[in-house]
């Protein structure tokens, strides 16, 4: 030991502690940045020769939980998928309202039955045959906005879907930037927790679109896997591929007009358990434009096929050659089984019926075939549309479950199917947002405590003035020999 | 020392979680407490909305059933007024004309003459009779008059009894002339079929089928037609034979009372069903709201104290926050 090693011992102090001061104050300034890793300086003794002198700064370590940060990753990936489901059911419910509302589809039916019924006391009245024609206009058109809202649903997810590829690919890209930055820097030996930082951030980005396992590599790098195995980032990021559309309509279908998922130029599967993406946002996007809105729109035809043909049924109206449309029309058509696909969009009030469009209201009363108006009092025909309205017939299409029904109740059956998937889905989103709540909790703990950070900086400051304390005895010691 | 630090982040998101909850779960039950309803219906009825659908569906048409049932039960009750004033005029001609005949007074038969038929126009007036725009007697035909008018049936009854000498052959002609379906139904009727049955209830119907073709209208109508035919001229110059034509006039009045009677019965019995339809779809409705509010009510007591609860729950949040953030090293050193 010499008074120059005492000199480079507290030096050496005085450098490793600056760098720890340095150290708490980034930490304390990033105390509520997500994402950002507690920094902690790694020291060892330094050995000059064989012995030891001063301290030495190994370098910076940034705290991180690995395991934890996977599980957050995954919960964040499967609430994001729950909330979509959820939020499109939610959605589904609203559009098709719930009968205590006059615009819902079981209050456009009770409407347009009370209509009917009214019309049957009062044949006469045009005032009452009007509203006939208005309630039930108003059915069809409640049975067309529910239908456009459901392609709204799947055209929002489509674009969705588009945007969240975009922001996948470049995600991908700027990780594999960082990766390959970081790399570099931690080969010269420099902090790179900076960079880590923004990595981190850069795949929680992706993990809210998809689910992703990260693999560590001992140069710093990480991989990015699906669970499934697929890669998505090692060396080179993957690339997805997908193409927009602008619009949808209800024919259009997954692998028809609308574009599937790329994987590095091969298409993957979009949904089911083999998927590479299911369970996070992207599946349920795809999942509400292939699946849930297709399955909605599905319903929502045989609503409207079971009203036309309640309507188009022989022996409801003689004076309508058979074949003929009835009241509710396929755009002036009649029905055709084959083509049910949309037919919610298609639905239309007979020409015949309709004084805006060259047909007469009487017709509601007389016959969408009568030539000339019959007797004022007569309530037959009206009597037979209300008793075909509310009669009990077994839905054809629309996978409803077997049985009779009138179209109320019909209606009622489709608001629930909708309303128990919301349900199911909401309680799904709870769970997963509980267990992303927790997740994030637990990464938060980790994070960086202020307190903790001032209790260092006390010790910093002790240490610091003990190491100039030091060289000040080096000081007079040396000025002591000087003095000889 | 991984273990040894707890996150500032930690802390600020357990506190703005459970912030964030109980504001919703204030807001839902504030929302519960001032309208008595569930603020989450599909969450109460699990998601099952048949049984809702089917009572809104049950009280929308009941109040189509309960304008229905008014509009109805005005129209039977303005015919039954109706039916009693030509029943009234019927039975008072009919007893003077049994006791004006016996006299064989001409002034007297002259003046039944009279008195018949300007009751004969009450009655064809009453039969005429419009409900707002709607022809009561006609039938199906509600924007026509029942009846074409008292001059116009006397017309055709007058070249009908033409050539008769006899009272018995006045009678014959005017009881052929009535029944013959190119006599009064094509010549006088101007309505159609008796109307179809209106919906009063769930699956009830109630069916108001009186026209101006019904058997104990035409025959109150022979009874007075007949005695009206006394001041047309008919059987001119045989006291005798004119006497007897007014006793068979009243003699066929009095014989129809019968008929006028069921008819107005049955007029009736259609009313107090209408009546009573009204009465049960009123206290079907009743049922219907409280199986509603069964459904979607909450327990104002329940949610008042949970309200409270949730109020002083938030408020030791508050108090938690603002004391937590004052536990911090930093104002201590």
């Amino acid at each position: 030991m010499s008074i120059g090693g005492t000199l480079a011992s507290a030096l050496s102090g005085l450098t490793a502690t600056s760098r720890a001061a340095e150290l708490v104050s980034s930490n304390i300034a990033n105390a509520t940045t997500p994402g950002y890793g507690r920094r902690e300086l790694i020291t060892t003794s330094r050995v000059v020769g064989h012995t030891g002198q001063g301290v030495q700064v190994l370098g910076v370590s940034r705290a991180s939980n690995l395991p934890l940060l996977g599980d957050r990753r995954l919960a964040q990936s499967a609430a994001g998928d729950a909330d979509t489901r959820a939020a499109f059911y939610r959605r589904l419910e609203t559009t098709l309202g719930t009968p205590d509302q006059a615009f819902s589809i079981n209050g456009r039916v009770a409407a347009f039955d009370s209509a009917l019924t009214e019309a049957i006391s009062h044949p006469e009245s045009e005032p009452r045959l009007t509203s006939v024609l208005t309630t039930a206009r108003a059915l069809a058109s409640q049975l067309t906005a529910a239908s456009k809202d459901v392609q709204a649903a799947r055209t929002a997810a489509n674009s969705e879907i588009a945007n969240q590829v975009t922001a996948l690919n470049s995600a991908l890209d700027k990780a594999n930037k960082l990766n390959v930055q970081i790399r570099k820097f931690s080969g010269l030996g420099q902090d790179t927790s900076a960079l880590v930082d923004q990595r981190q951030q850069v795949i929680d980005s992706i993990a809210k679109i998809i689910p992703i396992r990260e693999i560590q590599q001992n140069d710093g790098a990480i991989s990015l896997y699906s669970p499934t195995g697929a890669v998505l980032l090692d060396n080179a990021p993957a690339v997805f591929g997908f193409a927009a559309t602008t619009a949808i309509s209800p024919g259009m279908v997954n692998g028809g007009a609308l574009s599937g998922l790329t994987l590095n130029g091969s298409p993957i599967e979009t949904s089911g358990d083999s998927s590479m993406i299911t369970g996070g946002a992207l599946a349920a996007n795809f999942a509400i434009r292939d699946d849930l809105g297709v399955k909605a729109q599905a319903q929502l035809d045989a609503v409207a096929r079971d009203l036309v043909e309640r309507f188009q049924a022989s022996g409801v109206d003689a004076s309508r050659a058979p074949g003929d449309p009835g009241l509710f029309t396929d755009i002036g058509a009649s029905l055709d089984p084959l083509n049910e696909v949309g037919l919610s969009q298609r639905l239309r009030i007979n020409a015949a019926v309709d004084p805006d469009k060259g047909g007469a209201l009487w017709r509601l009363r007389d016959g969408l075939g009568a030539a000339t108006p019959g007797a004022a009092g007569n309530s037959a025909l009206l009597t037979t549309l209300r008793t075909a309205l509310t009669a009990q017939r077994d839905p054809a299409s629309g996978g409803f479950m077997a049985g009779q029904r009138s179209l109320s109740s019909l209606a009622g059956d489709l608001l629930s199917s909708a309303a128990a998937s919301r349900l199911t889905a909401e309680g799904d989103a709870a769970y997963t947002k509980t267990k992303l709540d927790t997740f994030t909790a637990m990464e938060a703990e980790n994070g960086v405590d202020t307190d903790q950070e001032m209790q260092s900086l006390l010790q910093i400051e002790q240490a610091y003035a003990a190491n100039a304390k030091v060289i000040k005895a080096v000081d007079q010691m040396i000025q002591t020999l000087l003095e000889i | 020392m991984p273990n040894l630090t707890l996150g500032d982040m930690a802390q600020n998101l357990i506190l703005s979680r459970q912030g964030t909850s109980l504001k919703s779960a204030l807001q839902t039950l504030s929302f519960e407490m001032t309208t008595g309803l569930t603020a989450n219906n599909t969450a109460r009825i699990r998601g099952d909305y048949a049984p809702l659908a089917g009572i809104e569906a049950s009280l929308t048409q009941l109040a189509a059933y309960r304008s229905v049932t008014t509009e109805t039960a005005m129209l039977s009750s303005v015919m039954q007024t109706a039916l009693n004033g030509i029943s009234d005029h019927a039975t008072t001609l009919g007893a003077q004309l049994l006791a004006g005949a016996s006299g064989n007074s001409p002034t007297r038969i002259d003046t039944l003459g009279v008195d018949a038929n300007q009751r004969l126009h009450s009655v064809m007036t009453a039969l005429n009779t419009r409900l707002g725009e709607r022809s009561l007697f006609a039938g199906v035909a509600t924007d026509h008059a029942a009846t074409a008018g008292t001059e116009t049936m006397m017309t055709a009854l007058d070249s009908a009894v033409a050539g008769a000498v006899s009272s018995a052959d006045v009678e014959t002609a005017v009881n052929a002339w009535f029944a013959d379906p190119n006599g009064f139904a094509a010549t006088v009727y101007q309505g159609g079929a008796a109307l179809s049955a209106v919906p009063v209830g769930p699956d009830e119907t109630a069916r108001i089928d009186v026209t101006a073709l019904d058997p104990a209208i035409v025959d109150t109508l022979k009874g007075l037609a007949m005695a009206a035919l006394l001041q047309r001229g008919v059987l001119a110059g045989s006291n005798v034979a004119r006497a007897d034509l007014a006793k068979r006039a009243g003699e066929s009045l009095a014989s129809s009372s019968t008929a006028r009677a069921q008819l107005t019965a049955r007029l009736g019995t259609t009313e107090a069903g209408i009546a009573n339809a009204a009465v049960r779809n009123d206290s079907e409705k009743s049922a219907l709201e409280t199986a509603r509010l069964g459904l979607l009510s909450v327990d104002p007591y329940e949610t008042a104290t949970k309200l409270q609860q949730t109020q002083t729950q938030l408020e030791t949040l508050y108090t938690i926050t603002a004391r937590l953030s004052r536990l911090n090293l930093v104002d201590f050193l």
